[in-house]
């Protein structure tokens, strides 16, 4: 059973990593997709959405592929770094984080969406520089919305199975992750394992996304 | 001196149509207003006129100070313009408070004014716009027009050089329209700012312009002074003593 | 009431048992290191038995016991080793009288065809220059099993476990050797020659007991009677032929 809480603390690692990095990423496009029109701009929301909707083996062989020893950015890192990133948990890092990207990219464009351009507009007239607009008048009419979003890809990191198995491999206490954990444990016919591991896995998830529900009602209301 | 010296020309493009938007004013008086109906291209030109967008051609200057000079290359960000706008629907921001709101422009960091922060230059212009009962509340909690004198004293805290006023006092009624009306000359009188007012409201013509300014189709189509205003405080006047 | 569309509902439904299990169908569940030889086999099996056709399902021995003892419809288990049978045994999964061998195979360690460095025993591989080694899940992967039980014979497991890169079945452990993201890995002499550009075999390494494959019909088999005929197929000259090409060794 010890082995199941270092799969859950691998777990909430990897997938707070992954929440954290698409935080940053995941908000600052989009930002630009919602306020900046340019040719393509379709097309890229869609290609940035794919991860979503693409089965994650798919996904995981693109990645082996791109960031394997032989793969043309693994290949970069192992020559001027000495990076190995297949079978760490910084793959399983990226594996969660390109999956769940998507939730809180269109999380995220979708509630600067419903940002009036016209406070932004009356916040620069009022001497406030483009930083200062977006933390102190887009952001914050726009977090409950971005938060949700968040709380969903966490969920998803948390689940995230496919890509990881194939980028990460499955290495107790470094890359072996619940969902990975339950899988192994089925494989080798070890039920009361495969159990534990499962209601663990649940619990987290339920309770991950109770705490999402609770921050949709209550929206601000974002028009003056 | 000229007051308003702006000309502003620019190609906007709605889909598959084109609107040309081509408009001069030189005027010697303060007030100005823009007057036309809608789709004409006020907005537009107030817009231009405070930085948030970038005219294809042109020049703006107001009392002397140049914002904007195609030929030269210079363009002043919204935020150098040290212009007060005041937008149609008033742009309140709509998590902070009505004091949080006017101090919004005193501040440059990252973080917004904290709601018990007391800044002598609000609470002075909260008196002055008597939004005292209402400080502490947040934009969807007030009428109308506690709206539009909170839109109105943010914009003013910040000393601004001219002022611009889209439609403010259309969403407001009748009676409450001609007393902010004649509030608003008070101020331009006592502050000597230069003013542009965009409306389409007869009545905001008479109590408050000094030249009008006709807009149709993105063009001036008619510019006259008018004389004698109708309004007797309307006249250019000596500063009053003891302001 | 409106009959044809409770017609048509029913031919619907007709039609997908039909597409399902057919009488003549074998389902077969086979070691992942019988893959290439069986693709084989099963079309020289469809020949010899107008009518029948054969499902291949592979997968690690241990994989596809769990699926077999949780009641998947599977007429053969061909194993790579005993313990899984003789646990499918325990179970009452097969029937015994049908258990036999039909394969021996070879325990080799393989590296990258880039390798820089060989490993010239397995006491190398607990040394420096090997830091990543793939080794089948020893609880559900026989070939993890066979190499565990070599390593703790030679008191190697301790040093070389934490260098360990788990497989989800000796397939894998051979595409994580040809992708070259371990130094070095256990597998199969019959799965190290599917793929000579991209791995090499470094060591052949001797087992305690020699790697014989059994194989056997489930006692659930839908189909009995084939299941049967599969079992004896894999002991025709046309069928040890196609085992011997890709490297097997006679039971």
């Amino acid at each position: 059973m010890s082995a199941a809480w270092v799969a859950l603390a691998l777990t909430l690692k990897v997938a707070g990593w992954a929440t954290a990095l698409n935080l940053v990423f995941g908000v600052a496009v989009g930002f630009v997709m919602a306020r900046w029109r340019f040719p393509g701009r379709d097309l890229l929301d869609a290609a940035l959405t794919l991860p979503m909707v693409m089965p994650p083996t798919v996904l995981g062989y693109y990645l082996l592929v791109l960031v394997g020893s032989q793969g043309v950015v693994g290949a970069w890192l192992l020559q001027h770094f000495g990076i190995r990133l297949i079978f760490t948990w910084q793959a399983a890092v990226l594996a969660a984080t390109i999956v769940s990207f998507p939730l809180v990219f269109k999380a995220a464009r979708a509630a600067f969406e419903t940002v009036e351009p016209q406070l932004e507009d009356a916040a620069s007239t009022l001497g406030i520089g483009a930083w200062g607009v977006f933390f102190r008048v887009s952001l914050p009419l726009a977090w409950r919305g971005i938060l949700a979003g968040l709380l969903l890809s966490f969920a998803r990191a948390l689940g995230e199975f496919g890509a990881t198995l194939m980028v990460a491999g499955s290495i107790v206490g470094k890359t072996q992750t619940l969902s990975i954990a339950v899988y192994e444990a089925v494989q080798a016919g070890q039920d009361d394992s495969a159990n534990f591991l499962v209601a663990v896995t649940s619990i987290t998830c339920v309770a991950v996304l109770l705490s999402a529900g609770r921050l949709v009602p209550g929206r601000v209301i974002a028009r003056a | 001196m000229t007051v308003w010296d702006v000309s502003l020309h620019k190609r906007l493009r709605h889909g598959a149509s084109h609107f040309e938007l081509d408009v001069q004013l030189r005027c010697e008086l303060p007030r100005v207003v823009l007057y036309g109906p809608s789709g004409a291209g006020k907005t537009q030109t107030l817009r231009m006129i405070a930085g948030i967008s970038r005219p294809d051609a042109g020049h703006v200057r107001i009392a002397g100070r140049e914002l904007f000079d195609q030929a030269s290359g210079l363009c002043l960000s919204p935020q150098d313009r040290r212009l007060g706008c005041v937008f149609q629907d008033y742009a309140l921001f709509p998590h902070l408070t009505v004091r949080q709101n006017i101090a919004f422009g005193l501040h440059r960091s990252w973080r917004n004014p904290r709601r018990v922060a007391r800044d002598p230059r609000v609470e002075r212009w909260i008196e002055q716009c008597r939004l005292q009962a209402v400080a502490g509340h947040c934009p969807h909690q007030l009428s109308g027009g506690q709206r539009q004198r909170t839109a109105l004293a943010r914009a003013l805290v910040n000393e601004p050089s001219a002022l611009l006023l889209d439609e403010p006092f259309a969403a407001l009624d009748k009676g409450l329209r001609q007393r902010l009306r004649e509030e608003l000359l008070e101020l331009q009188v006592t502050l000597q700012l230069p003013l542009l007012l965009i409306t389409h409201d007869d009545e905001d013509l008479r109590c408050l312009a000094q030249t009008v300014v006709q807009i149709e189709g993105g063009r001036v189509s008619d510019d006259a002074l008018i004389s004698p205003p109708l309004h007797p405080r309307a006249r250019p006047q000596v500063r009053p003593q003891g302001l | 009431m409106n009959i044809r569309p409770l017609r048509a509902l029913a031919t619907f439904a007709a039609l997908l048992v039909n597409l399902t299990a057919q009488a003549g169908d074998v389902t077969v569940s086979a070691a992942a290191s019988l893959t290439n030889a069986f693709r084989d086999i099963a079309p020289l099996f469809e020949a010899a038995h107008p009518g029948a056709r054969v499902q291949l399902n592979f997968g690690a021995s241990g994989a596809l016991l769990t699926q077999i003892a949780k009641g998947a419809p599977a007429d053969v288990f061909a194993s790579a080793d005993q313990l899984r049978m003789d646990q499918a045994q325990t179970q009452k999964l097969i029937k015994p009288e049908s258990r036999r061998d039909f394969v021996r195979n070879t325990l080799v360690v393989i590296t990258p065809v880039s390798a820089a460095s060989l490993p010239h025993s397995i006491e190398d591989l607990a040394r420096a220059p090997f830091a990543r080694i793939a080794i089948g899940v020893p609880a559900s992967v026989p070939v993890g099993s066979y190499t565990k039980d070599v390593l703790q014979a030679a008191g190697l497991w301790g040093a070389i476990e934490p260098k360990m890169i788990g497989a989800s079945s000796v397939r894998q452990a051979l595409d994580y050797v040809a992708r070259a993201e371990v130094d070095a890995g256990f597998v199969y002499a019959t799965d190290a020659a599917i793929m000579p550009d991209k791995v090499k075999v470094a060591l052949t390494v001797s087992t305690a007991k020699p790697i014989l494959y059994p194989v056997a019909a489930l006692a659930g088999a839908p189909n009995p009677a084939e299941a049967t005929k599969f079992v004896d197929f894999l002991f025709t000259p046309a069928a040890q032929a196609v085992l011997a090409k890709y490297g097997f060794g006679k039971p």
